[in-house]
């Protein structure tokens, strides 16, 4: 995402009381998904007043889908069908999590959702080689996108989506790009069969063992 | 991180890309240090190759084009080697520099979004 095109998320996130502003930044090179583990959207650190993890990235819903207590309609074409059988099947722990981010916020430190040291290393994401070469495919893909064309990416997005196909931030990245529209107003979300990348969204969900294995599910 | 040559990169572009900063006992991020003879150059340079090496990043080279991509570190096959968070330069979508470091002092809750 450019951060030109970042304006109108921005905007429709921020707080109508200013004393709840928070700031919004932009990775346009993905160096926090090396930093902090995150392999999906939306994922969360929690870090404490002195610059420590407390939770590492996790699941980080915080409003409970609509769609999940939506009744599929009839007649829908199979394909949309499943695809929602598999949204509503992803695990929805918004309410849980929101509650614990107010307990941290209320009680800090002293807050039962706080991990050891110990625990927020073992707990992040995990980084074996195919999953650190990943990344470095995805970061130079990323590059050679910006620098010398959208083809030239491809090749190593598609090792990037080899070596650690549980990352979804690297799957979505790319299909959304040869999905969408040229010209549309907004990102295509379905990211259905492309002839570019082997994966789509729905076929890579349900290979992947389904909704319940797209997202890391937060251990309250 | 993105390099157009192998030979060396300055410490700081290292630690803001890798989290890994120099220091006597080797490169160190948090309360972790790995010890990393050869990794410094006596111009105060990273060796990147002899960094990689030690800290288990692979390097990724796109001949075609002259470039590599070096991967984050893989000790302890975890993404975070510390619970000390990293704190990397990065951009408000208006063009300012912004780190996590500017707010110590409060809870952060970094979230991670897109609209893809």
């Amino acid at each position: 995402m450019e951060p030109a095109h970042t304006t109108k998320w921005i905007d429709a996130a921020r707080p109508a009381d200013p004393a709840l502003a928070h700031p919004s930044v932009i990775d346009t090179q993905h160096i926090t998904d090396e930093l902090f583990g995150f392999s999906n959207i939306p994922m969360a650190v929690w870090i404490d007043e002195a610059g420590t993890i407390v939770r590492p990235a996790e699941g980080a819903s915080i409003e409970q889908s609509p769609m999940r207590d939506m009744e599929i309609p009839e007649g829908l074409p199979e394909r949309l069908t499943r695809l929602l059988v598999e949204v509503k099947s992803i695990p929805d722990v918004a309410l849980d999590y929101r509650a614990a981010i107010v307990d941290w916020a209320t009680n800090g430190a002293d807050s039962p959702y706080v991990l050891s040291a110990d625990e927020v290393v073992a707990r992040s994401q995990p980084r074996g080689d195919d999953e650190a070469r990943a990344a470095a495919c995805f970061e130079l893909g990323e590059h050679l996108r910006r620098s010398v064309g959208p083809d030239a990416a491809v090749p190593w997005w598609r090792e990037a989506h080899r070596l650690y196909p549980a990352n979804w931030t690297y799957k979505r990245q790319a299909w959304t790009l040869v999905t969408t529209a040229e010209g549309a107003d907004e990102n295509d979300l379905m990211q259905g069969p492309n002839d570019v990348y082997a994966g789509n969204w729905l076929d890579d969900v349900i290979a992947s063992g389904g909704g319940a294995a797209y997202t890391i599910v937060p251990q309250l | 991180m993105i390099l157009h040559t192998l030979a060396h990169v300055g410490t700081d572009q290292f630690a803001d890309h890798t989290g890994w900063h120099p220091k006597p006992q080797g490169l160190c991020q948090g309360d972790v240090c790995v010890p990393a003879a050869g990794s410094l150059r006596s111009d105060g340079t990273i060796d990147i190759e002899v960094a990689a090496q030690r800290l288990g990043m692979p390097l990724v080279h796109d001949e075609a084009h002259g470039v590599w991509a070096l991967g984050p570190a893989t000790l302890g096959g975890k993404a975070l080697a510390t619970a000390t968070a990293a704190d990397p330069e990065l951009r408000t979508h208006d063009g300012r520099p912004f780190r996590l470091s500017s707010l110590r002092g409060r809870k952060v809750l970094l979230v991670a979004w897109s609209s893809y």
